[in-house]
């Protein structure tokens, strides 16, 4: 199985994508568009490379076959080997120049928060390690120790409908008691061992978020919730938070947020994927397999005192098993 | 050059001043009118001096019955020290800030509307039962025929020779009265703050102001009307009150290091008349209704102290050069070291002294922030006190505050203090008072956000500075905000490293489409709602973050309507109007009446609804 690593840098300079339209409210074009930018971004840094190679020596840039189609691309693409890196067993989309991040400041003096996505289609027995490997990638991202706040989405959770009362209820029988409980360990060992100073659960209702706090030893001190009028939260949460210390943030993430056919179209030959994807219609080389969204990780760094975003960014894990 | 050496010294010490944190601060000025029910006048009071007094002496501000409650439940308890008041211009206003700065904590954003009201209660108990202090931008009767303050004072007193007002209507600190004598006497005549009267159905036309005198003969400046000063068709105003007696909502933000403070100066410059159209609140002058919407015209005229020649009226002869603008307008200058910073975007017809900035380049200052200066310093400094000339103490900033204070640009630069225990600061200083306090909270907090977002994102709004003086004119209009288009940059991101900054695209942005994506632009309270979902924000304070948000929104797009339409609308109702441009005694009566009750309902933390008010749904749409 080759792993993939997908990111974006930091985009919170990166232009119209990272504006919320009007009507796209909770979606994940935020996420899609920034990989997509910074996908077609490497490669015109690549073209761009080249073409100054090209006047000064006229010489050929040799591809090392990665596993990964060494040729030209289709459509004027570069080849995948150019702007993409294999390291650890890891094929990074886009490849990271690692020294050219981090904060500008102190790590002290952000707030840092991630917010960890796990995906609907992955094994839970993998968490631990879809966990391990989302902030071991923020924090070398940002050169930072710990983040101060890890917040935690489970797949298949989410506040729906008008009625904020009714949300609560049916967020009840939502996502899987057994599997968010079986992975918060893992949670609670990152916490631990100093590298969450904080956590945090998303789309918890009172009734889940109740019997959730009854059976896990480190407690979340946060619970992020999307509500379509964030003036109604519902009464029954809005108790049981007050009564269990608990903050509620406000969020306007989607939680299925990578979906299988996104992240095919992302990497996949098609208008505006980045080509690494074999399609077998066009005959284009490239990854072979099934692709399977694993995690993704939203991360923001705010510098505390002055209420400035200065890095923001994703990483989305996914597994090729060949066929 | 007593001036250069302070402002030099406060360079040299400060220009390496880091790493501040991000505070900020806002004034809210208030008008103190008299009302009781049965008396048919509202009078504007003159007690300025003892209401301050009162307040300076009572030490247990904090402890004032003061702490209502707001509809949500939250109460008016906050971290702040008492807050403080301060004299202004007009003997009739107020100013009141928070007791210390406001911090970038969300939380915090909440605390600055119950202080607000807060700050105004703490007023009101200071003051006689039958004094109010109220947030309309003017007095709409200030200088009408008649009695209109309390007490009375004959005009064409000797200071401001106006033949609308005393000069008791200044504050008498020797500072004021001498600010608008030496403005005066600079002219070599009064200054002419002339407004376009509104054009109703049976207003007369042409219309001469009916309240202008022409056989004054007391003062030589009573010359003035007969030598054209009151034109028609234009309501005639002939003294500093006119324009210094407006109250507006400052805000002022501590930058992290000088860098940042030239980028939020320069970024802030372009959004100025865009607030100024969406705050508009200002339709009526001396009785009547005007054909504009703002304060911001009036104003400048009220203190253009230029000499006939600096006007371009008479050949240069014994001034040094011709000025295109009087010390009160908007922002001539850029000064960010901004690669972004286009050579086009400048003002080609800048005065600067030329020896001045010398001496500053001399002095180590760089060439933008030196042309900036030495731009300010073409101005005389028209208040000076002896006292200060005896001793230059440079370890004072007084010199330099003098010029600085006396220039009224829309934006403000402000270098640290000599102490240097702040850090460098931006004013922004367009946006007219509202009325209400949750109002004045939304458009201070909604200012606040965006400095954050410019700062985030990185954007660049530069747009020719020309374009922004085109801007704050077409922000006068009635209706500014509703019918007109502004210049507006459409390109404000960062291009890619590789790319060269591009030029303006420039569009023309009509108001509403802060809400709306036209292209790529994507309007500024989306850009907020972006930034804000990209922060941990609590649930409650996002919401009540969203009712500010909402407000702008629906103003922007006209939904709601701006104080100056609500004024206007008031006054078209009324039973004595009677469509000829005249805003008379009685429906100045109603109309204050109406502010001070709704202000009293507020004050109670009360639901504003209707509460029997004309039109007041259209104006805060139930959001309070």
């Amino acid at each position: 199985m080759t792993k993939l690593i997908l990111s974006t840098g930091n985009i919170v300079s990166g232009g119209p994508s990272i504006i919320r339209k009007p009507g796209a409210f909770r979606s994940n074009l935020e996420l899609t568009n920034s990989l997509r930018s910074n996908f077609i971004a490497a490669q015109e840094d690549y073209a761009a490379e080249l073409a100054e190679s090209h006047e000064t020596a006229n010489g050929h840039t040799n591809g090392t076959t990665n596993g990964v189609d060494a040729e030209a691309g289709i459509g004027g693409r570069p080849p995948a080997t150019a702007w993409t890196a294999r390291k650890d067993g890891i094929l990074y989309v886009p490849a990271i120049e690692w020294d050219a991040h981090g904060l500008q400041e102190e790590p002290a003096e952000y707030d840092i928060t991630a917010k960890l996505f796990f995906l609907p289609g992955a094994p839970v027995s993998q968490r631990p390690q879809y966990a391990k490997q989302a902030l071991e990638h923020v924090l070398r991202e940002l050169r930072a120790p710990a983040v101060d706040l890890l917040i935690v989405s489970f797949p298949g959770m989410s506040f729906e409908g008008d009625c904020e009362w009714e949300a609560d209820k049916k967020n009840a029988a939502q996502g899987n008691d057994e599997d968010e409980i079986a992975t918060w360990p893992a949670i609670e060992e990152l916490h631990r061992a100093g590298l969450a100073k904080k956590l945090c659960l998303a789309e918890f209702g009172s009734e889940k978020l109740a019997r959730f706090l009854q059976r896990v030893q480190v407690r979340a001190a946060v619970n992020q919730i999307n509500l379509k009028n964030c003036c109604d939260v519902p009464p029954p949460l809005a108790k049981l938070a007050k009564e269990q210390g608990i903050e509620l943030l406000v969020h306007s993430d989607c939680t299925d947020i990578l979906p299988k056919g996104t992240l095919r179209e992302l990497l996949g030959q098609g208008l505006g994927g980045a080509g690494l994807l074999a399609d077998p219609e066009t005959g284009a080389g490239g990854l072979q397999g099934d692709l399977t969204p694993q995690w993704v990780v939203k991360y923001t760094a705010v510098v505390r005192d002055r209420g400035v975003i200065e890095y923001k960014g994703y990483f989305a894990g996914a597994g090729l098993v060949d066929e | 050059m007593g001036l250069l050496c302070q402002l030099l010294e406060i360079w040299n010490k400060a220009k390496g001043k880091e790493r501040d944190i991000m505070l900020w601060g806002d004034e809210v000025e208030y008008l103190v009118v008299t009302y009781s029910k049965d008396d048919p006048k509202i009078l504007l009071s003159l007690r300025q001096a003892d209401i301050l007094e009162a307040l300076a002496s009572d030490k247990a501000l904090a402890k004032a019955k003061c702490a209502p409650a707001l509809p949500d439940g939250s109460n008016a308890q906050t971290s702040q020290p008492p807050p403080v008041f301060h004299p202004e211009f007009g003997r009739f206003m107020l100013e009141a800030t928070p007791g210390k700065p406001w911090g970038i904590g969300f939380k915090e954003l909440l605390e600055v509307e119950p202080n607000m009201k807060l700050r105004r209660c703490i007023a009101k108990d200071h003051m006689l039962s039958n004094e109010y202090p109220i947030t309309l931008t003017t007095f709409p009767r200030l200088g009408s025929p008649g009695v209109f303050t309390e007490p009375y004072y004959p005009p064409s007193g000797s200071r401001l020779r106006s033949q609308f007002v005393p000069d008791e209507i200044a504050n008498p600190h020797i500072r004021f009265p001498t600010l608008a004598a030496n403005i005066r006497s600079r002219r070599g005549r009064k200054v002419q703050v002339n407004v376009p009267v509104y054009r109703d159905e049976n207003t007369p036309w042409p219309w001469r102001d009916p309240t202008v005198n022409y056989d004054l003969h007391q003062w030589p400046e009573d010359d003035d009307v007969r030598n054209g000063a009151s034109p028609d068709n234009f309501i005639h105003m002939d003294a500093m009150a006119f324009g210094m007696g407006s109250c507006c909502l400052q805000i002022t933000f501590q930058a992290k290091n000088l860098t940042e403070g030239r980028q939020m100066y320069d970024q802030l410059s372009p959004l100025g008349p865009i607030l100024l159209a969406l705050t508009a609140a200002t339709p009526v002058y001396k009785g009547f209704l005007a054909d504009t919407d703002v304060r911001w015209n009036q104003i400048s005229k009220a203190v253009d102290d230029r000499t006939p020649e600096e006007l371009g009226e008479k050949p240069l002869k014994n001034d040094r050069w011709r000025i295109p603008k009087s010390r009160y307008a908007s922002n001539s200058t850029y000064i960010s070291e901004d690669h972004r910073l286009r050579p086009e975007y400048f003002d080609p017809d800048l005065v600067v002294d030329e020896d001045i900035k010398q001496q500053l380049l001399d002095g180590g200052m760089d060439d933008r922030l030196a042309t900036h200066f030495a731009h300010l310093f073409i101005r005389d400094p028209i208040v000076i006190f002896s006292e200060d000339l005896k001793e230059l103490d440079l370890s004072k900033t007084d010199h330099f505050e003098n010029i600085q204070s006396t220039n009224w640009q829309h934006m403000r630069f402000k270098p640290p203090p000599a102490d240097n225990s702040i850090g460098w600061r931006v004013e922004f200083r367009p946006m007219e008072i509202q009325i209400t306090d949750f109002e004045n909270a939304a458009f201070a907090v909604f200012i606040v956000l965006i400095t954050r977002v410019i700062l985030s994102y990185n954007l660049n709004f530069y747009i020719p500075i020309k374009k922004v003086d085109e801007n704050m004119e077409t922000a006068h209009a009635r209706d500014a905000v509703l019918d007109r288009r502004f210049f507006f940059r459409r390109n404000l991101f960062p291009a890619r490293a590789r790319v060269p900054p591009p030029p303006a695209r420039l569009g023309r942005l009509h108001p509403e489409e802060d809400t709306e994506s036209g292209d790529d632009f994507p309007g500024l309270i989306p850009l907020v709602e972006s930034y804000l979902d990209s922060v941990n924000v609590d649930v409650a304070t996002r919401c009540r973050l969203a009712a500010y948000l909402d407000l702008i929104r629906r103003r922007a797009s006209g939904e709601l309507w701006t104080a100056a339409r609500w004024i206007r609308e008031f006054v078209a109702r009324h039973p004595e109007y009677k469509r000829d441009s005249v805003v008379g005694e009685g429906i100045t009566k109603d109309l204050v009446e109406a502010v001070i009750r709704v202000g009293e309902r507020e004050a109670k933390g009360e639901r504003l609804g209707s509460c029997g008010v004309v039109g007041l749904e259209r104006l805060l749409g139930g959001l309070r």
